[in-house]
């Protein structure tokens, strides 16, 4: 029965063998590979040269088929783009453990030069394809993904050199899938979890960072921190020690940096003492202006908002979002023109008002979120968080897994921050909820029109569109 | 119009190969079931035969593929074959971020339409646009029916 308790060596053992007969890896000697991690310089210790930066770092998203491609990529983010952290993203055949399609992509990279897979296919590129990349760059490399059962892909990159590495088993099973169980891929991560703390126990200090924006589009910040929240306290549970909480930008300044602040506070607050907490903060991760130039205002209100919040990490975006993966030269130009405006405000001495009433509503709700969690699992966040998304008690928006609801609806209030139209079971308490009403109704009532669906379409439009509320009449009015 | 709205004709919604974007396919099936149409939603991460296999069991008169992670022309290959095989003949559109990387849009759309697609949208396209082509489109099927029903 699924516990919030630590796996055995016994255990990870057991577990190691079974996932390698997924795809004929080679074999991963443990001792080998922390001596591999022991001879990288410290320049490359992703979770020191996080937890002693002075100031956001800068991190780019970015994968291609094809090592040599995937080296040149990073490289020129490392040069262009001046990135501080580099990624690699894993393809999506790759996530979901297609690893005979994901070669048949790789191949076919290869033939035609065209990238067919949109990321690295890690685990077909194999331990020492991953040292090849590790080497071949100067700075530390986090694994990108979306994967569900990411066991295989943690052993093979953790083997590999890298890190840090990112998701978690509620953010990369309910934003990302349809099919996987929730208590199943709990598992999966303490796997994943408990591997990281067994290279973190010998001096090799893995980062684990769940992915924060989850679907991504409108997702009310409090949702986004309490599963933050629970993904941590799993990962501690494994012997975790670096642990970043991410969030996404939903473009009302005064709401983001609010949740910015709840995030560490919130984090520190519950993650236990051993751990070191850093937060991340996602530029904008729903749609993007058709259109390069207002797409780079999007990116500079994100950079805007991270330097007031001063986040440890900013993932950032590119111009091009809108048309896909972009070229290199405009992810590089993505990360120029958030250190520019970072570089610029960072020193500013910049106060909002509603920051701070802002951020005990979202504290407050988060805990109320936990609060439920950690009842419905007598005090274990494992059991918790499944039965919470089981009864809908937690649940994320426009989440495609089974294994949530999908019936919370967010949609913007009158002043564009994210609130929630439609609760479904979600368990906030009353009083909390009644805010949400009455913000919501305010902006009906503005726009002379009823609360409805029709808000949350509009909303999910607007910023493609120019502008962060979804209005009625459209683009323009 | 009114026999537009009066016909019931059913849309397979669905997001193809290991995709999981699911906010497009929300809100495209809140639009078409308030546009009238059955709509039949697969949600996302939908194989080629559960299209096929829904659009059987639930007489399709359209299947709406959506892909926004770039590898639809992979997921897309072959499926109109195998829709002939399975002996119907929906009407099909794609609809998303169609090609990894930053593609000329048009080169990608002549792709879609050799595969079979009928129409082909890019992301940017509106529920509004999707729902007035398949209006555009079934009217042909519709007086073709009634006209094949006086025929008999």
């Amino acid at each position: 029965m699924l516990r919030d308790r630590r796996l055995s060596g016994e255990d990870l053992s057991r577990i190691d063998e079974r996932i390698r007969s997924d795809w004929s890896v080679e074999d991963i000697d443990f001792e080998e590979a922390i001596a591999y991690h022991e001879s990288l310089p410290a320049s490359k210790e992703f979770a020191s040269v996080l937890e002693d930066a002075d100031r956001p770092l800068l991190q780019p998203r970015a994968g291609v088929p094809r090592l040599d491609d995937q080296i040149a990529l990073l490289g020129h983010l490392e040069d262009a783009g001046r990135a501080d952290l580099l990624p690699t993203t894993i393809d999506s055949y790759t996530r979901d453990n297609e690893y005979e399609k994901a070669q048949q992509g790789l191949e076919e990279a290869r033939e035609s030069g065209e990238d067919t897979l949109n990321g690295f296919p890690a685990v077909n590129h194999g331990v020492e394809g991953c040292r090849e990349l590790i080497e071949a760059l100067d700075t530390p490399i986090e694994v990108r993904h979306g994967t569900p059962d990411a066991r295989l892909l943690a052993a093979v990159t953790f083997a590999g050199g890298f890190q840090s590495f990112e998701g978690g088993p509620v953010s990369y099973n309910i934003p990302y899938t349809k099919g996987h169980d929730l208590a199943e891929t709990i598992e999966h991560w303490q796997y994943v979890d408990r591997l990281a703390g067994a290279y973190t126990e010998r001096g090799v200090t893995i980062n684990r960072e769940p992915f924060g924006p989850l679907t991504g589009t409108l997702v009310p910040p409090a949702i986004a921190i309490a599963v933050g929240l629970v993904e941590g306290m799993l990962a501690a549970t494994q012997g975790v020690r670096s642990i970043t909480l991410g969030y996404g930008q939903v473009g009302n300044l005064v709401q983001d940096i609010a949740a910015l602040r709840a995030l560490k506070s919130l984090g520190e607050e519950y993650l236990p003492n051993e751990a070191t907490v850093t937060t991340v903060f996602h530029e904008w991760m729903g749609g993007f202006p058709p259109d390069e130039a207002r797409a780079n205002g999007v990116i500079a209100l994100g950079a805007a908002t991270a330097a007031i919040a001063e986040p440890d990490k900013v993932i950032t975006k590119s111009p091009q979002e809108f048309g896909g993966v972009p070229t290199k030269e405009a992810n590089a130009a993505g990360l120029r023109t958030t250190k520019q405006l970072i570089d610029m405000m960072r020193e500013q001495d910049i106060n909002l008002d509603g920051v701070e009433r802002e951020r005990e509503f979202i504290e407050e709700s988060t805990r109320s979120l936990m609060d439920t969690i950690l009842q419905l699992g007598d005090e274990d966040v494992a059991r918790g968080v499944v039965e919470a998304f089981d009864t809908g008690k937690i649940d994320v928006p426009f989440a495609p897994s089974d294994s949530a609801e999908s019936a919370v609806l967010p949609a913007r209030d009158d002043d564009g921050r994210v609130r929630i139209l439609q609760f479904g079971n979600l368990a906030l308490d009353p009083d909390l909820k009644d805010v949400h009403t009455d913000r919501l109704d305010r902006r009906a009532r503005a726009e002379n029109r009823d609360r409805s669906f029709q808000m949350v379409a509009d909303d999910v439009d607007a910023i493609s569109e120019g502008r962060l509320i979804g209005r009625p009449g459209g683009e323009g009015a | 119009m009114e026999v537009l709205s009066a016909m019931s004709a059913t849309v397979i919604l669905g997001v193809i190969g290991s995709d999981a974007h699911a906010v497009g396919i929300t809100i495209l099936e809140q639009a078409l079931s308030t546009a009238g149409f059955e709509v039949v939603n697969l949600g996302v991460q939908s194989s080629q035969q559960e299209f096929i296999s829904a659009a059987q069991a639930h007489e399709g008169d359209a299947v709406l593929v959506s892909s926004l992670y770039g590898h639809a022309e992979q997921d897309c290959r072959g499926f109109h074959e195998a829709i002939e095989e399975a002996d119907i003949d929906p009407i099909t559109y794609i609809g998303g971020n169609l090609a990894v990387g930053q593609d000329d849009f048009e080169e990608t759309r002549d792709c879609f339409r050799e595969m079979g697609f009928d129409r082909v949208f890019d992301s940017e396209t509106k529920p509004t646009e999707a729902i007035a082509a398949l209006k555009a489109d079934m009217n042909i099927a519709e007086s073709e029916a009634e006209r094949a029903r006086l025929t008999t």
